[in-house]
């Protein structure tokens, strides 16, 4: 097989037999994973059964804590959701090269991600099948509307706009890569990919349209991007019942901490797609380097934001507030979980990201950006659970929440069915997009300055 | 009438039969070039499509933005109830709903008219080669049959690797 | 390399004719430079008249230097901001930034204004402790006059900082000018050049030391922000906790410092006649820059007005009361629209950003934006009563404050000092970087791809 043509740049032929080894071909351990993950969700279909049946007694929550680790894994999952957009459309604006091997997964996990969060509302609720009543306008004999002046309600109606807009995104991306799949299957699947590929030819019209389209998606998802999480954050912020959660800077804080967790979880996956499909000569340690800097930049500014909060949070210099913040970093347990929460969330991984040497390490940015993400969803409960216990000083309990195994095996629920769902999507459809891929290797080249050989990127006119 | 389909492995040869199509006296318009990935625009002198793609959201945002207004303020009237001390039309939380809405109807348009500026769904996509998307560029010209040897001579002269007719 | 210089503007290739046409806006142009370097002056000095009336005349009576210490916020966030605009991109290796980065630096100069301005502040700034009370600020338990030591000392470590960024990368250029020049000039830029020849070791030093001054004026202008935003408005009114607030300030900040860049490029583009330069492009992208930094001012503005909006207790509605619709609402009005819904509306056309006069009249609406907006929230929150400060929200809503003669000469004084600064470092400085365009050329160059016309930029990492 010819890997590398005459200028020492991959073939797209190679290019096309190598990505496509997750679908063409099943990898080895891809039956075994499968079945495990398939077996754990199934568990947690059941659980959730159960739950349905006797009720959200089976939790841990209670009085004064009636949101707890669901809603907090709700606002992890749509966190990890800033991931897709974050990468394929604010990077293609700024014309980042090093995004192209990784748009499609961080896209694909925004999907899943997303899906994922919008059941966690539905298994907090108790009597699911009542959100039809809050959330579909339709003219019901009792003639009772949804009260859109509810943050609840605009959460729903953000992130399945969120979810169709990247839908499409991702499918208007797919397009030229389901060509590639049609002229590489038979049968059966050669009919399924010739159905979705609508008649792709590959000629400058369509390639136009996938250059100009693609810019013009990204340009409208973007404000959708910042308004999901800001509107999830409005949840809390609007309500004066909850001391702390009344705070004007959560629309920006919650969105920039989802950079940050979204991106992490890129990471985590870039990783977990070299180790697992062997795509080493597409996802390099120059992605990572990118990455890092980037995740680097924005978690201080995420910093800076938390710096900002607790700052706000004591200037009034209201008793209860004080009193929630003194138990939210100084008591045990809280204590332990905020320390954990920062040495997670920035003190240990940020400081790695220093150095280029760890930067360019795949197994140190992997544990590192787990790490990031364990912080994060700490944040989410540390803001969530701590408001609700001290929400009135005239409570009758002040007991602290301690969730049951079930809400424990719900959120280890969410994290197998994400990846099944990922596991499942590799086998369909590419996971790094092809035509970016290739793209990349017509428009770059390298030139002599001297005696050093710099890459370059060939960039058309601006109109 | 009759699809000729040059496959090249050169881009500049690719380009050769391109000039030399425009040279032979075919219509702009009956030929093309096919590729396996994007390449600059005008790269084989091809002719470059106008689209019309900017209406699209244009006018999405509009549907969005009337129907959004529209539910909004017809929910909150079908059942004017006064909670949390708001205005029955509490215009900042119908802002939020709206804004939505019309981002969403602005997203699906732009979709819509990003296939439809694609020419997609193709039913009958025509003479066709599988390693187009292996590399291989291909110009496609549809011809009468009369003009078919010379532009098959002018796709040969250039340098095509193969020539598939249907 | 074959060059296709006709399709568009691009430097020229001789970095012989780049360097003599980019030293010449140092020489050029004496009797008109020089005849407004007077009037600036004059100018300049009616400001400092202006304060010195104000200082002498309304010292005790602090609800009636609002409009001063908007001022100061809005030169702060117009020419303080406008190095971010070679920051960011700096960071991010774009390479249209290079031609007017250089004009960013040298905006960036101009922090001795805030400097002067915020002198007689400190006479009226109240202190922590009010009548044997602690007030509510970020100075929990600071001894009493912390506001006025450190925001004077971020302020004047924001000036100094801008000027050793305009210096690290002015050094090459000075070493140009030291070799091309004569008499005063050569003993001047031989002085600041500082024995610079352009070695390895040289260049690698100067670009981490640009790499860690722009670093360090972006943290420092965003620590200011947050110092003057809140001890000079927030903290004088009972009650607004608004933790988004210094965010937002500073997100004014940079778009107003993108406003002010375009504006300055504009103008030296047309009056050196560097078409050739500054280009089209390099309008393009800060057009695109500006729709963004307005996107980004109405969402901190929603993210901080729905949460007063549904918050409904008293200092929730003080807030609306005081800020939006109350002694400044047709100011907030004007604010909103200038912010805001013209500079979007008029940005988010492709045709009018790429364009060299679009996103010069965008940046001339957003600069008016910043100025309504400074006006909005400075100007009420000095207005309120002294008195009341120590109440849990504010019970008493001021009244509309106009500004007096004083105020208006501290205006005209602030926004002419600003321009003469720039002029006069402009004599030594050239408006564009002779070895950033050097660079640039080596980094970017038209090509021509099979037929297709565009441009080789290298990414060197």
């Amino acid at each position: 097989m010819q890997q590398r043509d005459n200028e020492n740049r991959l073939s797209q032929e190679y290019t096309n037999s190598v990505l496509l080894n997750g679908t063409l071909q099943t990898p080895k351990w891809w039956p075994y994973l499968v079945s495990i993950l398939g077996f754990f969700v199934v568990i947690g279909f059941v659980l959730f059964g159960i739950q349905i049946k006797y009720g959200l007694g089976v939790t841990g929550l209670n009085r004064p804590i009636y949101w707890g680790l669901y809603i907090t894994t709700f606002v992890f999952w749509v966190g990890i959701s800033h991931a897709g957009i974050m990468i394929s459309a604010i990077l293609r604006l700024t014309q980042a090269e090093w995004r192209r091997p990784v748009t499609r997964a961080a896209e694909i996990l925004t999907i899943f991600s997303l899906a994922t969060a919008l059941v966690f509302p539905l298994i907090h609720a108790g009597r699911t099948w009542r959100i039809v009543y809050w959330l579909i306008p339709y003219d019901a004999s009792r003639g009772i509307w949804p009260n859109i002046r509810s943050p609840l309600f605009m959460d729903p109606i953000a992130i399945s706009t969120y979810l169709t807009g990247s839908t499409l995104f991702l499918f208007v991306a797919l397009l030229p890569d389901l060509a590639v799949l049609r002229d590489r299957t038979t049968g059966f699947r050669k009919g399924f990919y010739t159905i979705l590929a609508l008649g792709w030819r590959g000629n400058p019209r369509q390639w136009k349209m996938q250059v100009v389209g693609g810019i013009l998606l990204s340009a409208l998802m973007l404000p959708i991007f910042v308004s999901v999480h800001s509107i999830v954050s409005w949840d809390f912020a609007v309500t004066t019942a909850v001391e702390g959660w009344h705070s004007t800077i959560f629309a920006p804080y919650f969105v920039i901490g989802a950079v940050h967790s979204g991106v992490s979880a890129v990471v985590t996956m870039m990783a977990l797609m070299r180790w697992g499909w062997g795509w080493n000569e597409f996802i390099r340690p120059e992605h990572f380097d990118a990455l890092a800097r980037l995740l680097t930049v924005v978690a201080t500014a995420w910093l800076g934001f938390t710096f900002l909060e607790l700052l706000f949070a004591l200037y009034g210099l209201d008793a209860p507030e004080i009193a929630l913040r003194e138990m939210q970093i100084f008591q045990y347990p809280w204590n332990m979980l905020f320390l954990t929460f920062l040495l997670t969330g920035y003190i240990l991984p940020v400081p790695m990201w220093i150095f280029k040497r760890i930067r360019t390490n795949i197994a140190l940015m992997f544990w590192s950006s787990i790490l990031v993400n364990i912080g994060m969803w700490l944040e989410r409960f540390l803001i969530i659970v701590p408001g609700l216990a001290r929400r009135t000083p005239f409570v009758f309990t002040w007991e602290a929440y301690s969730p049951s195994w079930f809400e424990w095996y719900i959120l280890f629920w969410s994290f197998c069915w994400v990846t099944l769902l990922m596991l499942i999507f590799s086998r369909v459809f590419p996971l790094v997009p092809l035509f970016e891929q290739k793209e990349s290797e017509v428009f770059s080249d390298d030139i002599k300055i001297g005696r050093a050989t710099v890459p370059t990127i060939f960039r058309e006119e601006e109109e | 009438m009759k699809s000729l389909l040059g496959l090249y492995l050169d881009p500049n040869d690719a380009a050769n039969a391109m000039d030399g199509l425009k040279e032979g006296g075919f219509e702009v318009g009956t030929f093309d070039v096919l590729t396996g990935t994007p390449y600059p625009e005008g790269a084989f002198g091809e002719h470059v499509p106008q689209h019309r793609l900017f209406r699209f959201p244009a006018f999405g945002a509009i549907i969005g933005f009337s129907l959004s207004l529209f539910l909004t303020t017809a929910t909150q009237l079908a059942y004017p109830l006064i909670t949390g001390g708001k205005p029955i039309l509490s215009i900042f939380a119908m802002l939020i709903i709206m804004y939505e809405m019309t981002m969403l109807s602005a997203v699906i348009f732009s979709v819509i008219g990003i296939i439809f500026e694609s020419r997609l769904p193709n039913i009958a996509p025509g003479v066709y080669d599988p390693r187009i998307t292996e590399g291989y560029i291909g110009v496609v010209i549809s011809v009468e049959d009369s003009d078919l040897n010379k532009a098959k001579k002018i796709l040969e002269k250039s340098g095509s690797e193969e020539i598939k007719e249907a | 390399m074959s060059t296709n210089e006709e399709h568009f503007h691009w430097p020229p290739s001789d970095p012989k004719v780049v360097k003599e046409e980019l030293i010449s806006s140092t020489k050029r142009g004496g009797g008109f430079i020089k005849k407004s370097i007077w009037v600036l002056s004059l100018l300049s000095i009616l400001g400092i008249v202006g304060l010195l009336g104000k200082l002498f005349l309304e010292s005790n009576d602090q609800t009636q230097w609002g409009y001063i210490a908007a001022i100061l916020a809005f030169i702060l966030s117009t020419a303080s901001g406008a190095p971010m605009v070679a920051v960011a991109p700096l960071i991010a290796k774009a390479n249209w930034a290079r031609p007017i980065s250089r004009i960013a630096h040298i905006i960036g100069v101009v922090g001795i204004v805030n400097i002067i301005i915020m002198i007689p502040l400190l006479w009226v700034l109240p202190p922590l402790v009010v009548e044997g009370a602690r007030r509510r600020s970020i100075w929990f338990e600071a001894p009493n006059y912390s506001p006025h030591f450190w925001d004077t000392l971020s302020l004047i470590m924001l000036a100094i900082v801008g000027v050793a960024l305009l210096y690290s990368s002015a050094l090459p250029d000075f070493a140009t000018i030291r070799d091309n020049s004569s008499g005063t000039k050569k003993r001047i830029a031989g002085f600041l050049a500082r024995g610079f020849v352009g070695s390895t070791v040289q260049w690698s030093t100067l670009r981490m030391r640009i790499g860690m001054m722009s670093t360090f004026y972006f943290f420092t202008l965003i620590f200011v922000h947050t110092l003057i935003s809140i001890d000079l408005s927030l903290s004088m009114v009972p009650g607004w906790r608004d933790a988004i607030y210094p965010m937002a300030h500073a997100m004014g900040g940079i778009q107003g410092g993108i406003a002010s860049v375009i504006i300055v490029a504009w103008i030296v583009r047309k009056y050196f006649g560097y078409e050739n330069y500054i280009t089209i492009n390099q309008f393009w992208a800060l057009g695109r820059l500006m729709f963004a930094a307005s996107l980004m001012w109405i969402y901190f503005f929603y993210s901080a007005f729905i949460v007063f909006w549904y918050g409904r207790s008293m200092s929730d509605t003080a807030w609306l009361d005081l800020l939006i619709r109350g002694p400044m609402m047709y100011v907030f009005i004007l604010g909103m629209l200038f912010s805001f819904i013209f500079p979007w509306w008029w940005l988010i056309w492709n045709k009018v950003r790429n364009s060299v006069n679009g996103p010069f009249y965008g940046a001339i609406l957003a600069i008016l934006g910043v100025f309504f907006e400074r006006v909005r929230l400075y100007v009420p929150a000095w207005s309120v009563d002294p008195s009341l400060i120590h109440d849990k929200w504010l019970k008493v809503i001021p009244k509309t404050l106009f500004p007096d003669i004083w105020d208006i000469l501290v205006l005209v004084g602030a926004v002419s000092s600003v321009f003469l600064i720039v002029m006069i470092v402009s004599r030594i400085v050239p408006f564009i970087g002779v070895w950033e365009i050097q660079q640039f050329n080596l980094l970017a160059k038209p090509v021509k791809y099979i037929k297709a016309h565009g441009v080789r930029v290298a990414k060197p990492d």
